[in-house]
């Protein structure tokens, strides 16, 4: 008995051991070992041009918002809760600011997502950003899901005893390094929440994805709880 | 915080004659431009950019959020809704937009006088304090100040169809008015709020009988990149490590069987 089980239990162990140091990030941690592509970004139309897009169509309805008097209700909250129904995800927000470089901060976990709290306030007139993570070392994290949304799709997002339905107008996939950081972070009249995680093919080095997928919502109703 | 801007001091900026070009990110090789309806009694309108329409059937006090359009001169021309090809255009014009800048380009005055005003817009957020401006877009009424009310003028003297400077002010919740330069309140802006890391235009617009702000963000605080928000652990990556390690797995069972049959064979 012994005799048949020791092999196979080596196997495994070699398995296990192997795998997980094939699968360890040395040092840094968005790391791994190779670029291939995958396939995620399906189903998420890549935008290739922002101007040509707008000056080619014949109208851009979709870009006329009406103005907001000085005066107009603000319902900006501090998020601290955030659900998504239709892909089953329940987080926790926690706000954080710039990394060292001035990029946008994430959480260290892969369970919690960051609101980007030198911006927008959820609710409030602008772009309110929320980011997660797509995935860990070795398996999927809080956002995996995020490219199984589809327009319509609700966001609902919690705090200061309020709840807040966004509804999910676009989804759109940019390159990592020419993403419209003010078309997803900056100044607009309405009052719309963006999430964002990566997508594309993992670019080993540069120790990021590719691609990021930013899904951008528009804030449809509001519940005092 | 208490200083005050003249309305001679405002930076307001005839179309064609833009500061240098200062490019911030790898959009850079466009402007942004967002169109605003100031005229009071002007009917919708619609707003052709090179022959395009950009915007249809805007109507007075709709601002369109910021369009990316090319750098260089542009012909803008803005018809009637719906006119184009019927009628001639209300304005037409040529502006000149640098790379990596931001315009506001206003439909001004009454019908009669209508005009095209274009500002440059700031694309600068500064941490923790708001930023705000003022633009009088009322015509006919007086000269005014904004401030809180009964308090110190933020703004003095803005006169038709100015707009100031920028000037900071620290974030939160303000009970500001509008007012002649003699003190008569022509708009209650209590509850004004201004968040940290916003920079805002505050237009007033309508008539001397029925004046109205519009508040507009013309930045934010943003990120330099994008967060990196995956470790590529479900990247196809992962399946080469198990691939391999499944591999090496077999191989040592298999020389774990070899090697026990042997020592069961001795």
């Amino acid at each position: 008995m012994v005799r048949k089980v020791s092999p196979l239990a080596l196997g495994l162990l070699v398995f296990f051991i192997s795998f997980q140091m094939l699968n360890e990030e040395p040092a840094e941690e968005p790391r791994v070992l190779s670029t291939s592509e995958t396939t995620r970004t399906q189903g998420v139309e890549v935008k290739e041009s922002l101007v040509s897009d707008q000056l080619e169509k014949a109208t851009i309805e979709q870009n006329y918002t009406p103005a907001v008097k000085a005066s107009s209700e603000q319902s900006g909250i501090t998020p601290d809760r955030i659900q998504i129904p239709s892909i089953n995800v329940d987080a926790s927000i926690k706000a954080l600011g710039y990394t060292p470089e001035g990029g946008m901060a994430v959480p260290k976990n892969l369970i919690d997502v960051g609101w980007f709290e030198p911006g927008t306030m959820p609710g409030n007139q602008g772009n309110a950003v929320i980011a997660g993570h797509v995935d860990g070392n070795s398996g999927p994290a809080v956002f995996y899901d995020l490219k199984d949304l589809q327009p319509g799709d609700e966001i609902y997002v919690y705090g200061d005893n309020m709840k807040l339905t966004f509804e999910i107008s676009r989804m759109e996939s940019y390159p990592y390094e020419d993403a419209p950081i003010r078309e997803i972070f900056g100044p607009t009249n309405s009052h719309s929440l963006n999430l964002i995680t990566c997508t594309g093919a993992y670019d080993k080095e540069a120790s990021t994805y590719s691609e990021r997928l930013a899904v951008f919502s528009v804030l449809k109703d509001q519940q005092k709880l | 915080m208490k200083k005050l801007f003249s309305s001679l001091a405002a930076v307001v900026l005839i179309l064609g004659i833009f500061a240098p070009s200062v490019l911030a990110d790898s959009h850079d090789q466009n402007a942004m431009v967002r169109v605003l309806h100031a005229s009071p009694d002007a009917p919708a309108v619609d707003v052709y950019l090179n022959d395009e329409a950009v915007v249809e059937g805007a109507e007075f006090k709709a601002a369109t959020d910021y369009l990316e359009v090319p750098a260089g001169e542009h012909t803008v021309e803005i018809y009637a809704a719906g006119t184009k090809g019927e009628q001639d255009p209300v304005i037409s014009t040529t502006v000149n937009v640098e790379a990596g800048m931001a315009y506001t380009a206003a439909a001004i005055d009454n019908l009669e006088n209508i005009q095209l005003k274009a500002i440059q817009d700031s694309t600068e957020a500064t941490e923790g304090m708001a930023k705000v401006r003022v633009g009088h877009f009322i015509p006919g009424a007086p000269a005014v100040d904004v401030g809180p009310i009964g308090g110190d003028a933020l703004f003095s003297g803005a006169e038709f169809p100015m707009v100031t400077d920028y000037l900071e002010v620290d974030p939160g919740s303000y009970d500001l008015e509008v007012r002649t330069t003699d003190g008569t309140q022509l708009i209650d802006l209590s509850g004004t709020n201004l968040e940290a890391g916003k920079v805002y235009s505050a237009f007033a617009v309508g008539t001397a009988d029925n004046p109205e702000v519009l508040l507009l963000q013309d930045s934010a605080a943003m990120p330099t990149m994008m967060p990196a928000t995956g470790f590529g652990g479900t990247a196809d990556s992962t399946t080469n490590a198990w691939m391999y390690a499944a591999l090496l797995g077999v191989l040592a069972m298999g020389a774990g069987f070899m090697l026990t049959r042997k020592r069961s064979e001795a």
